[in-house]
């Protein structure tokens, strides 16, 4: 017989998915361009979970990304580009 | 078979949401090894940023059951925690203790060497960011040599102590070291060593751009250099039997130290240190 595993007592598993850390910390923001070739590499190399794969597709969650820039230094086709926030007249938060 | 990460889970189990700066060595060590250990794992922290990451009191950012240790017992409470599992008959769980580097080597050595004794069905897990980064940087026993810290301007004099060798000495199931920057690589490590019947330890090389005075985003690049510059071995000690998991091509120690601030003020004599350092230990024990 399975038994349940017993879970955190005070607080809700994986309740900081509903207020991310850090979104108001970012000072720039990844953009995935055309040329990605999903190798899926930036998916395990992103410290925050915010890039997954969801359906055959890369899913890019602006909420949880702290843009630090890993995924587009990493990437080995430059298919990730960083873009400056509040550049522009439409800069604001996602 | 080799992995792919098309053909890893989807789930999430920790690292959406948490509390870690950007760009963080030790929450991508933490989302890479729970792809590997599944939603069956209690995992222990003692005091470290990856228990104040994991979110505090009324939020929290893992999926599966999590307890703050104190700093000195991590290994203890993990072994509690099995023995409880075993009294009421529940086998599929992996019990983890994951540890930075102050916790596994220094102030949370003791615990760790009495579960390494008594060979306890458990895993240890050190991510190693040769600093005391959680109280702001200090040295610690991983520091390596002529790195500059919070509380050592000059830098360290003396070098880093081999964990890997000391657990290996303890005869254990597994011993492994692993890095960010190889994450297939790592993820294989600890698919074998959930399935160990006794102790499995785990070295996991994961910089902090804060301690290291480099860049966010060269944090994975600095790990990998670290490997490939021969200065951090890949290897596995399956049963006794040592095997190399990763080739490095031995580029030069330069390119790995002189882009961290922490090693500004090294001189050429301090580099051919290294370099002779890397020549005489690389593949020490094999």
């Amino acid at each position: 017989m399975v038994k349940n595993l017993p879970v955190v007592p005070t607080a809700k598993a994986g309740s900081l998915v509903e207020t991310p850390t850090g979104i108001t910390w970012r000072i720039q923001h990844p953009e995935i361009l055309e040329n990605c070739n999903m190798c899926l590499d930036c998916t395990l190399f992103c410290p925050d979970g915010a890039i997954v794969q969801q359906a055959g597709e890369l899913v890019l969650s602006l909420r949880l990304c702290k843009g630090c820039g890993i995924c587009a230094n990493e990437c080995k086709e430059n298919a990730i580009q960083m873009i400056p926030e509040y550049s522009g007249v439409k800069g604001v938060f996602r | 078979m080799a992995l792919s990460i098309a053909d890893l889970p989807k789930e999430e189990l920790f690292g959406q949401g948490h509390a870690g700066c950007g760009g963080c060595g030790a929450a991508v060590a933490g989302r890479q090894a729970m792809k590997a250990l599944g939603s069956r794992t209690i995992i222990t922290i003692p005091a470290s940023c990856m228990a104040t990451m994991g979110g505090s009191n009324l939020k929290t950012t893992w999926q599966i059951p999590f307890y703050h240790t104190l700093f000195e017992i991590a290994p203890a409470v993990s072994s509690g925690i099995r023995a409880a599992l075993d009294a009421q008959g529940i086998e599929d769980v992996n019990v983890v203790s994951w540890a930075g580097d102050a916790g596994t080597a220094d102030i949370g050595f003791q615990a760790l060497t009495g579960a390494a004794e008594r060979n306890e069905h458990m895993m240890h897990v050190c991510y190693d960011n040769e600093m005391y980064m959680n109280t702001g940087g200090q040295t610690g026993s991983q520091t390596p040599k002529f790195a500059i810290t919070s509380n050592m301007a000059n830098g360290k004099k003396v070098k880093k102590k081999n964990m890997l060798a000391i657990m290996e000495a303890h005869e254990i199931d597994y011993v492994a070291s692993a890095s960010i920057a190889y994450p297939l690589d790592l993820i294989a490590k600890f698919k074998k060593a959930a399935k160990k019947p006794g102790f499995s330890y785990m070295h996991i090389l994961a910089p902090c751009h804060r301690g290291w005075q480099i860049p966010a985003e060269k944090t994975i690049e600095l790990a990998r250099l670290a490997v490939e510059s021969g200065l951090f071995e890949l290897y596995e000690v399956d049963e006794g039997k040592r095997t190399r998991t990763v080739e490095p091509t031995f580029i030069p120690v330069d390119n790995y130290l002189l882009p961290q601030g922490r090693f500004k003020d090294l001189t050429q004599e301090d580099i051919q240190d290294i370099q002779a350092g890397v020549n005489r230990h690389y593949g020490r024990g094999e």
